[in-house]
């Protein structure tokens, strides 16, 4: 089965995408933290994490900037878990501030602003189940 | 620097930096004023007539320089402070739409069983609480204003029993509180001994957002599996005059001592609830403080360690 994690401190606002991606047949699990993110990560086989920006860094991270959490959980991904894939959900509109994520490349979905179907396929895409690729920044 | 100003016997409006935007606009005015005050000494000095005896010493203009540099900075600081403000705002009001959005657009897929639907149903009408209570607090926002500026209530006062009040809004959090298994408890004995019998004469609608306002954050900002705990007390002392005390305690921050005065203060938000909950508009103390203002009562803290006890306090004469 393919595990998808959600990182977000707001989990109510994926709780769409997460019933969806369940009638599909994915696994779902949600944490609202990076410390936390990281405790499944190491127990866990994760195919993609779709992690918010803004969010806590939670009780590992005490000097982590919460406006910037993302960043630092997807450095950590990219480096310990180069296998897993990684989609970007935030509120984020600045395109500045998503510079890392195209380093990273790493797909980013704005909440609320893109269509529920085109996350959805954004995240099976990572997945490695197919679908359209499209960049929104 | 915000000067606390008496517009009305009991009623304190204070301007200042509890203000982005006045701020801004104060500073831009004193920007412009000293900038002309530069543009018409250069020109009179350009114009090589001879020194009047009103003219400012070259020291001064040295100082009117520095002042101007200083209030360019300030003034910069204070847009930006507006700007990160207004982008909060923006993300409180369109967050909660945009998961009803994809809530909607999940409830038209005919893959998602009915069961999940229903969960997707619940989810809409939470958000749709959340925005409900956040435009109340927003229109609360100017409408105290006004009303501050009067020294005059927009609605009238009525005797309300304060316990029921209380309990009504304890049950109204109580689900979101049970999201991480927190407990809310309404301490009847305190609120009895407080009243003995008695009613309190005041806003209803005021009250009860200023109320909902420490409520939500206690839920908020407390740590999982811990209680809420909402009492009442008669206070007097030094400290503080004969007053009915209502306090919403909880455990979970720690506040920030060099924090504590700028928490009532429209759009602040500390250190550690900005680490815990990234997200938030900052209006609710200042909105509670505001309400109470219009009592001719007062807002207080009390913090140990990582307990907090945020408080109403309403005048005796309250009591009827």
């Amino acid at each position: 089965m393919t595990t998808v994690l959600f990182v977000d401190d707001e989990p109510w606002f994926h709780e769409s995408i997460r019933i969806t991606l369940e009638s599909k047949g994915y696994e779902c699990l949600s944490v609202t933290d990076m410390s936390a993110a990281l405790d499944i990560m190491n127990v866990r086989e994760v195919s993609v994490v779709v992690t918010d920006i803004m969010m806590p860094a939670g009780k590992d991270f005490p000097n982590i900037d919460s406006q910037e959490t993302g960043f630092h959980l997807i450095k950590k991904l990219k480096a310990e878990w180069p296998q897993t894939a990684i989609v970007c959900l935030s509120v984020i509109g600045d395109e500045a501030k998503l510079r890392p994520l195209r380093s990273f490349r790493i797909e980013y979905l704005r909440k609320g602003e893109v269509p529920l179907a085109t996350a959805i396929q954004t995240i099976e895409r990572a997945a490695g189940k197919g679908g359209q690729r499209v960049w929104r920044f | 620097m915000a000067q606390p100003r008496l517009d009305k016997p009991g009623v304190q409006t204070i301007y200042g930096h509890s203000y982005p935007e006045l701020e801004t606009r104060k500073l831009n005015i004193a920007v412009r004023r000293k900038e002309t005050y530069l543009c018409l000494y250069m020109s009179n000095s350009q114009q090589s007539r001879m020194p009047d005896s009103s003219d400012p010493p070259p020291s001064e203009l040295a100082t009117l320089k520095a002042e101007n540099a200083a209030l360019r900075t300030e003034l910069s600081e204070a847009r930006k402070t507006n700007q990160r403000y207004l982008q909060n705002v923006a993300h409180q009001l369109t967050a909660p739409l945009g998961a009803i959005k994809w809530s909607i657009e999940a409830l038209k897929d005919s893959t998602v069983p009915i069961q999940r639907k229903s969960k997707l149903l619940s989810s809409i009408y939470s958000q749709a609480t959340i925005l409900v209570h956040l435009i109340k607090n927003f229109a609360l926002m100017s409408n105290l204003e006004a009303d501050l500026e009067l020294g005059q209530f927009r609605e009238r006062p009525e005797p309300v029993d304060i316990l029921r009040l209380c309990i009504n809004l304890a049950n109204d959090f109580q689900p979101q509180a049970a999201e991480s298994e927190k407990t809310i408890i309404v301490d009847e004995i305190s609120f009895q001994n407080a009243l003995q019998g008695k009613k309190v004469q005041i806003v209803k609608n005021l009250v009860a957002q200023a109320v909902s306002n420490l409520l939500e954050n206690a839920v908020k900002y407390s740590d999982a599996r811990t209680t809420i705990l909402i009492q009442a007390e008669r206070a007097s002392g030094p400290q503080s005059a004969n007053c009915l005390v209502v306090s919403v305690v909880s455990k979970g921050l720690a506040i920030q001592a060099g924090e504590v005065k700028s928490l009532f203060e429209r759009g602040f938000r500390g250190s550690t609830a900005k680490q815990k909950v990234p997200a938030g508009t900052g209006i609710g103390l200042y909105l509670a403080k505001r309400v109470m203002m219009l009592h001719q009562g007062t807002v207080g803290l009390r913090t140990n360690g990582k307990e907090s006890s945020f408080t109403l306090l309403f005048p005796m004469s309250s009591l009827v």
